[in-house]
């Protein structure tokens, strides 16, 4: 079963050529890596591109990997985050100095309660326009270690690091974060709320 | 626990262990002190809200169509390494020469441009400078110039023979005022036969004696107009027939009147 493969072994097939190989890769990691490059750039058609982009770069240069480095998980982040940046590169003053559409936005979060959807909408939104309005090297650390719940250690291995400066510029980043939240929380009083029953 | 205990305790927790279940004496030294509970409220929000927007995008994928793209090109690739090796390297040996050719080919327009830039004025100006000259009107009655090619001939034996400025006077007298005699038609029998129907060719002094080389070279009569001699009792200008070579040296001259 492929399933049941790990991700080193699956690689090593699909660079053998086995097609099933990489596909099971793919749905495996592929998840993981859109919502990394949805995050950090607040656009799905970024995301998209960043996702085919980092598995082309797998089939083709997959064997530079190395397991004793860091996990597959880890080292596909680190491609997805020079794809991101050279996407933000190209479309430099829609994806970083705007937040994503809010129509774009609502697409993506699918309600399930009607009645507390709106309010969730608006946290979620709020969030992301904040993190989004982060510097890069904050946002992405946010992302990997917030968002994605990767480790210090795979965080600081995805972006060629240390853990401390990991470490550092997330205390930073939580600081800018929760300066920027507190505006919208003034802002928008629902906000509070919804992030206090979060909480419970 | 002191503030800076609290500190150094919540800096070693992440933003979830922090919201979720932090050690009982940071909670009680939260609950003691206001302003380390403050900054945990806070982290505790802002954790709150990144988990909102963490399980709000956590079922979000790439569509089908990203998967769709990437085996069409898995497949291709790999029929494109199924190929022979040297189909493989042919492209890659074809693009590297077509890259040297082409640096080669910038290198050799940029060497053009800048012989052209430092050539270019120069031929240009000399040139102009003798199309200009040849352009004048022979009757002037200032300075006319003739321009007259007189080349020199070679006999039968090969030797090259110098023209005296007879010849050159006869050629300048004979041609109308731009004629070019190539070296080649200029036998010695012909000049020969020309000498003898000159007559004022005597007059012409020569300047220099000619080398060969130089004097096998094309040149120009011009004439001059000299200023009033008062030694000599004249009030009128003269004139005077200059042989001048393309070297700028004048083998020969004659006065007119």
């Amino acid at each position: 079963m492929l399933t049941d493969r790990t991700d080193e072994q699956l690689l090593a097939e699909a660079l053998a050529g086995d097609e099933d190989a990489f596909t099971a890769l793919y749905r495996r990691r592929q998840g993981p890596v859109f919502r990394f490059a949805l995050h950090m750039s607040g656009s799905p058609q970024i995301a998209e591109e960043v996702t085919q982009d980092v598995f082309i770069f797998l089939a083709q240069r997959g064997k530079d990997f190395d397991p004793s480095r860091a996990a597959l998980g880890a080292y596909l982040f680190g491609v997805a985050r020079n794809y991101v940046r050279r996407a933000l590169g190209r479309n430099y003053t829609e994806a970083t100095f705007t937040t994503p559409a809010e129509d774009e936005t609502r697409s993506l979060l699918v309600e399930s309660d009607p009645a507390d959807g709106i309010q969730r909408d608006q946290v979620s939104s709020a969030v992301w326009k904040a993190v989004l309005s982060l510097p890069e090297h904050y946002r992405e650390v946010v992302v990997l270690c917030d968002l994605q719940e990767q480790t210090y250690a795979d965080a600081a291995s995805a972006l060629g690091c240390a853990i401390g400066t990991i470490r550092s510029r997330l205390h930073r980043a939580h600081e800018v974060l929760s300066r920027k939240l507190q505006h919208s929380v003034a802002a928008a009083p629902v906000i509070r709320n919804v992030a206090a029953r979060c909480l419970s | 626990m002191t503030c800076h205990e609290f500190e150094s305790a919540a800096a070693s927790l992440n933003l979830s262990e922090l919201s979720r279940s932090p050690d009982k004496p940071l909670l009680e030294h939260a609950s003691e002190c206001p302003q380390c509970g403050a900054w945990l409220q806070k982290q505790r929000m802002l954790a709150a809200s990144l988990r909102t927007l963490q399980a709000r995008t956590a079922n979000l994928e790439a569509g089908p169509r990203v998967e769709a793209e990437l085996l069409r090109k898995f497949r291709q690739a790999a029929v494109e390494v199924a190929q022979p090796e040297s189909t493989f390297r042919f492209p890659a040996v074809g693009m590297r020469l077509t890259r040297f050719f082409e640096i080669g080919a910038y290198a050799a327009a940029a060497a053009a441009i800048i012989v052209a830039l430092v050539l270019g004025p120069g031929l240009w100006r000399h040139r102009s400078s003798s199309e200009s000259a040849q352009s004048r009107p022979a009757s002037s009655s200032t300075v006319a110039a003739a321009p007259v090619t007189i080349s020199a001939a070679n006999d039968s034996t090969g030797k090259v023979t110098q023209p005296s400025p007879e010849m050159l006077a006869k050629s300048a007298r004979r041609g109308p005022a731009v004629k070019r005699l190539p070296a080649a038609a200029t036998t010695e029998d012909e000049i020969a036969t020309s000498d003898s129907q000159a007559n004022s060719e005597q007059d012409y002094t020569a300047l220099m004696l000619c080398d060969p080389l130089s004097c096998s070279s094309d040149a120009q009569l011009v004439r001059m107009e000299l200023p009033p001699s008062p030694a000599e009792g004249r009030d009128s200008p003269q004139l005077a027939d200059v042989v001048v070579g393309y070297d700028g040296v004048v083998r020969a001259v004659r006065i007119v009147n």
